[in-house]
């Protein structure tokens, strides 16, 4: 049943990735080293926890990230992507596997350089905050440079601009315990970047947040992650959120990783039924883009169509649609990459209105056989795009 | 030993039924009485057999040879504390330190004169916990000066001084260890559950074996009395500092000495504060007790005027050293939540600091210029003596009515029970105690249970150990009873929990020795006084317990029990009491243990038995009869608890 989608793109090499996972296994309990290569390794979780007692949280995986990417990891409680997250920067030591920060094997390092790496590479941001209220929050923004060493002006002066860039000037000499939850992630995010840290780590931090803040948050995390070019690995139980913030996507169930991909391909093309269930809800038009159903024109067909760019995603590709009879010509620059028309747009929306693939193509295959003259010709191309 | 089964089989197969929590308690009294009435069975039996010799109490052979050979070691002590490595390098240095610690700290005291004193004390009261406070440490001031106990009351200071200072010099790096290693934690809390069960009176004779009578060992045994809240408090908060926060600081980096010195101790210091009162506070109930032991101050008086039977002078050193618990309470309560201190804008606060040091300093010099030292005892107001007029008009108007309860109490209640104790063959008490045990705590509690008595046995003070016993047994039934009633009617009016809440904090602070005083008062000498002493001393703790616990019930499951038609009666048997056990059992547990220390504390006042052993024991060097009756009420205090701490886990 494990569609293992774990498998890393062929295109990107370890050594370009600022992570690279490689089975990864957290198991909790005694005798945890007692599971992997054996044959309960394959068992699932429920029979593991019968026979040995151990709670399987993270099992075999494996994944990069790309420098300058947010990686998404997503999954229902108790999927085990906060024990995952954890395990990256070894906040939970993992039973086995390795984890690789810019080639260095994260796992194998020395409590001393462990504690080099939080303190320059790696800045985490959590849930519930972790704000220390005793502590101005100048004085919490500031608290990774200070077990650093760094000399008390310098590190004040650089708590500022990151409470500046967070938007919370003015709220320097405020406790935590004065500022609402939205203000307070900000101290968290502004302490995490304070260290200048080339990996930022998220864990669920806007689950605690009210809906509207949360938007904000996730606008912030964009602009951030634009300006000031940081790695990111993201774990939300929020696929919305995936959606929005994902560079690309990690599924994650039972602590396996059942899909990796970008949001288009998740939705687009989910591995499995579990995935396929999971983005039902979403609104495919506003997720796929014209990469997606871009196709070669049918034998006479218009080619003088309304360009667009692959980019845009489907909902704004159909008020081009409703003005246009031809379809639409999707340009990368100078380059034509094909043409969306009406009824590949229409397929889509009908896929996703009934939620049921199949049943789309078996009516679009009867309406075809009653009507042959007045159904459009499809000419050769019969699937949906080629996913980019 | 096959009669075991007896009662234990008894308590199997009892009507325990198969219905809830209810059904099962109630089954559980009935074997209890059942195992009660097999005891009163065995009595009359043994009783009229004539008293053959198996069952009679325990055979005091062993005791007696444990006894001589406790005095040998005594008496080796005795002979070596001038020779032997261990006294003459450790435990000599340690007493000599301590008490010049204590010596110093009387003399600086007294070199501020009580000018200075009182401008120091009303000052940093002042600053940390706000004016009211202070006018309350004035007055306090004003009590001892007024009473003419000054130089006492400075005394009891530097005691206390210098016990706290040992016990958070070796409690809080304790507490640390035990709130970051679990580890420490798990093989310490046994150890802490032990020191707190154990009665104030049972400290005191392995100290002076060490240390000799007097201040240094006075500092020691309160400091290692009052060791266990700041420790267990410390370890608490420790381990309550957010694991968010934890976790975040961890994954910026930091060491754990960092974690420690800017995070842990930091989110813990409030709490850590708390502990720091509580052991304050025993310190304060301890250095009293310690007076039995040579401690001199406010205790010292307290036990000289008791042993006068002269209620007056006891009066007063007793108002005094209530003051003091009270101010003292109150002043490092504040510390704790900072509640009343005043608010001072940060960059004021240092240049206040100096301003009242140089306030401290300029009354100190001026009272030294006028030549002050403690406050003259020639310039106090006796009240001993109105006092003593006071209590004469109330012996002489109910004198007669306490005396006729005092007596009934005795020949009725008193006597028969411990008849019973010590009349019964001695297998058979152990027998009920182990099934006593099993019956309300569980297997692992019987073998304790039984153990315990075994142990008394053995250690040969097996007749004043019943004695003692029915003694505690009459106070907790008396105690738990009002304690109850006294509860439930506090959790039905708001008024009356506004009322008396203030009261039983006020108690709860106080140290027990005070409680004999009125006790006496009203009862003169004897064991009746012990015990109306026990009740009033283990009353409030009860009495807040199951208020508590009762106001604790959900307000929307009382809600729904009042929809379905509860009458308010319905309401508390059937719903507020039911939820409420977890508390009920507490206090019982508490009520229970409070009552032993205080009956043991009155053989000060005549109440004979074990408690009076001890004191016997310290004043005739007969340290065998003192520790063995020590021991006996440790054991004692470990049956009770264990028998009245249910069937919870045990503590690991």
């Amino acid at each position: 049943m494990s569609t293992q989608a774990t498998e890393p793109e062929p295109t990107t090499g370890a050594s370009e990735a600022t992570f690279s996972v490689r089975n990864l296994w957290k198991i909790f309990g005694k005798n945890a080293d007692k599971v992997i290569g054996t044959e309960l390794e394959h068992a699932d979780r429920d029979r593991i926890k019968e026979e040995t007692g151990c709670t399987v949280a993270v099992r075999d995986v494996s994944f990069d990230v790309r420098p300058g990417e947010i990686f998404v990891v997503m999954g229902l409680s108790g999927s085990g992507k906060s024990t995952l997250i954890r395990c990256l920067t070894r906040l939970i030591e993992p039973t086995s596997g390795s984890v690789e920060l810019d080639g260095e094997d994260i796992e194998k390092a020395s409590e001393q350089r462990l504690r080099e790496l939080r303190r320059h590479k790696m800045a985490m941001v959590f849930q519930h905050f972790g704000l220390l209220p005793n502590r101005r929050i100048i004085d919490n923004v500031a608290y990774g440079l200070e077990v650093r060493g760094t000399p008390r002006a310098q590190r004040y002066e650089r708590a500022r601009q990151m409470i500046d860039m967070v938007g919370l000037a003015g709220q320097e000499n405020a406790y935590p315990g004065e500022l609402s939850g939205g203000m307070q992630q900000r101290v968290g995010l502004a302490r995490a970047l304070a260290v200048d840290p080339q990996v930022l780590l998220f864990d669920e931090p806007f689950s605690a947040l009210d809906p509207l803040i949360r938007r904000d948050m996730q606008s912030e995390v964009i602009r951030l992650q634009r300006e000031l070019n940081k790695t990111s690995v993201f774990i939300t139980h929020d696929l919305q959120e995936a959606l929005k913030l994902g560079d690309r996507i990690a599924i994650m169930r039972d602590g396996e990783l059942v899909q990796v991909g970008t949001p288009e391909e998740v939705v687009g093309r989910p591995a499995n039924a579990y995935v396929a269930d999971f983005t039902s809800d979403v609104a495919r038009t506003t997720v796929l883009t014209a990469r997606w159903l871009i196709r070669d024109a049918y034998p006479g067909e218009r080619t003088d169509g309304p360009i667009t760019a692959p980019g845009t995603v489907l909902a704004e590709v159909l008020p081009m649609l409703a003005a246009s009879i031809a379809p639409v010509r999707v340009m990368e620059g100078e380059a034509l990459l094909g043409y969306v028309g009406r009824d590949d747009v229409l397929r889509a929306i009908a896929e996703d209105q009934l939620d049921d693939s199949e049943q789309v193509d078996t009516i679009v295959e009867e309406t075809v056989e009653e009507i042959p003259d007045g159904a459009i010709d499809h000419g050769d191309v019969t699937s949906t795009g080629n996913g980019g | 030993m096959a009669t075991v089964t007896e009662p234990v089989g008894a308590s199997v197969t009892g009507p325990t039924g198969s219905g809830g929590p209810g059904g099962r308690l109630r089954g559980t009294w009935v074997q209890a009485l059942l195992v009660v009435a097999v005891l009163i069975a065995g009595y009359w039996a043994a009783r009229l057999m004539g008293s053959p010799a198996w069952a009679g109490g325990f055979p005091t052979g062993v005791g007696e040879s444990f006894m001589a050979w406790l005095d040998g070691i005594y008496e080796w002590i005795v002979a070596n504390r001038n020779d032997s490595p261990l006294f003459l390098y450790f435990f000599n240095y340690v007493s000599v330190g301590l008490g010049s610690a204590v010596v110093l700290i009387n003399q600086f005291l007294t070199f501020l004169t009580w000018a200075g004193v009182t401008a120091l004390g009303v000052a940093v009261s002042w600053r940390i916990a706000g004016w009211r406070v202070a006018l309350l440490v004035l007055a306090t001031f004003a009590v001892f000066a007024l009473s003419g106990l000054w130089n006492e009351a400075m005394t009891t200071l530097s005691l206390i001084i210098t016990a706290v200072f040992i016990a958070l010099l070796f409690g809080i790096p304790l507490g640390i260890l035990a709130g970051r290693s679990e580890g420490f934690h798990r093989g310490l809390r046994p150890v802490l559950d032990f020191m707190q069960i154990m009665p104030a009176f049972a400290y005191l004779l392995p100290f002076v074996l060490l240390f000799g009578i007097g201040n240094p060992a006075a500092a020691v045994v309160t400091a290692v009395y009052a060791l266990p809240p700041v420790v267990r408090i410390t370890a608490l908060a420790i381990r309550e500092v957010p694991k968010g926060a934890i976790e975040a600081t961890t994954s910026l980096g930091s060491t754990s000495w960092q974690l420690l010195t800017k995070v842990q101790l930091p989110m813990a210091k409030r709490t850590i504060l708390l502990g720091v009162n509580q052991t304050i506070m025993l310190a304060v109930s301890m250095v009293v007790i310690a007076s039995v032991i040579g401690a001199g101050g406010l205790g010292d008086a307290i036990y000289q005027a008791l042993a006068k039977i002269n209620v007056g002078q006891a009066f007063q050193a007793g108002l005094a050293i209530v003051m003091l618990a009270i101010a003292m309470d109150r002043v490092t309560g504040a510390v704790g939540h900072g509640a009343h201190t005043p608010d001072i804008p940060r960059r004021y606060r240092l240049p206040l600091w100096g301003g009242l040091l140089a306030l401290v300093i300029l009354v100190t010099v001026v009272g030294r210029l006028f030549d002050l030292g403690g406050w003259p005892r020639e310039a106090s107001l006796d009240i001993a003596d109105p006092v003593n007029t006071l209590y004469e008009v109330i012996q002489s108007s109910i004198g007669t009515f306490t005396a006729m309860l005092g007596t009934w109490t005795l020949n009725w209640v008193l006597s028969p029970l411990s008849a019973l104790l010590t009349g019964s063959p001695w297998w058979l008490v152990v027998l009920v105690a182990a099934a006593l045990g099993w019956i309300f705590a569980g297997g692992r509690a019987a073998i304790v249970c039984g153990a315990a008595f075994v142990v008394i046995g053995l250690l040969g003070v097996w007749d004043n150990a019943m004695d003692t016993l029915s003694q505690v047994l009459v106070a907790s039934v008396v105690t738990i009873a009002l304690g109850v009633v006294g509860g439930v009617l506090m959790s039905r009016s708001d008024v009356l929990a506004a009322i008396a809440r203030p009261i039983l904090d006020a108690m709860q602070t106080l140290p027990p020795f005070v409680y004999l005083i009125p006790a006496v008062a009203l009862f003169t000498i004897g064991r009746v006084p012990a015990l109306v002493a026990a009740v009033i001393f283990a009353l409030p703790p009860v009495v807040r317990l199951v208020n508590d616990g009762i106001r604790g019930v959900s307000a929307g499951t009382i809600e729904a029990a009042v929809s379905q038609g509860s009458t308010k009666w319905q309401l508390l048997t059937k719903v507020e009491l039911p939820m409420a056990r977890g508390s009920l059992l507490l206090a019982i547990n508490q009520g229970i243990i409070l009552v032993l220390s205080m009956v043991v504390m009155g053989a000060l006042v005549g109440a004979g038995s074990l408690g009076f052993d001890v004191v016997f024991g310290l004043s005739q060097n007969q340290l065998g009869l003192g520790l063995a009756s020590g021991l006996a009420i440790v054991c004692l205090g470990l049956f009770l608890d264990r028998l009245t701490q249910g069937r919870r886990a045990p503590r690991a």
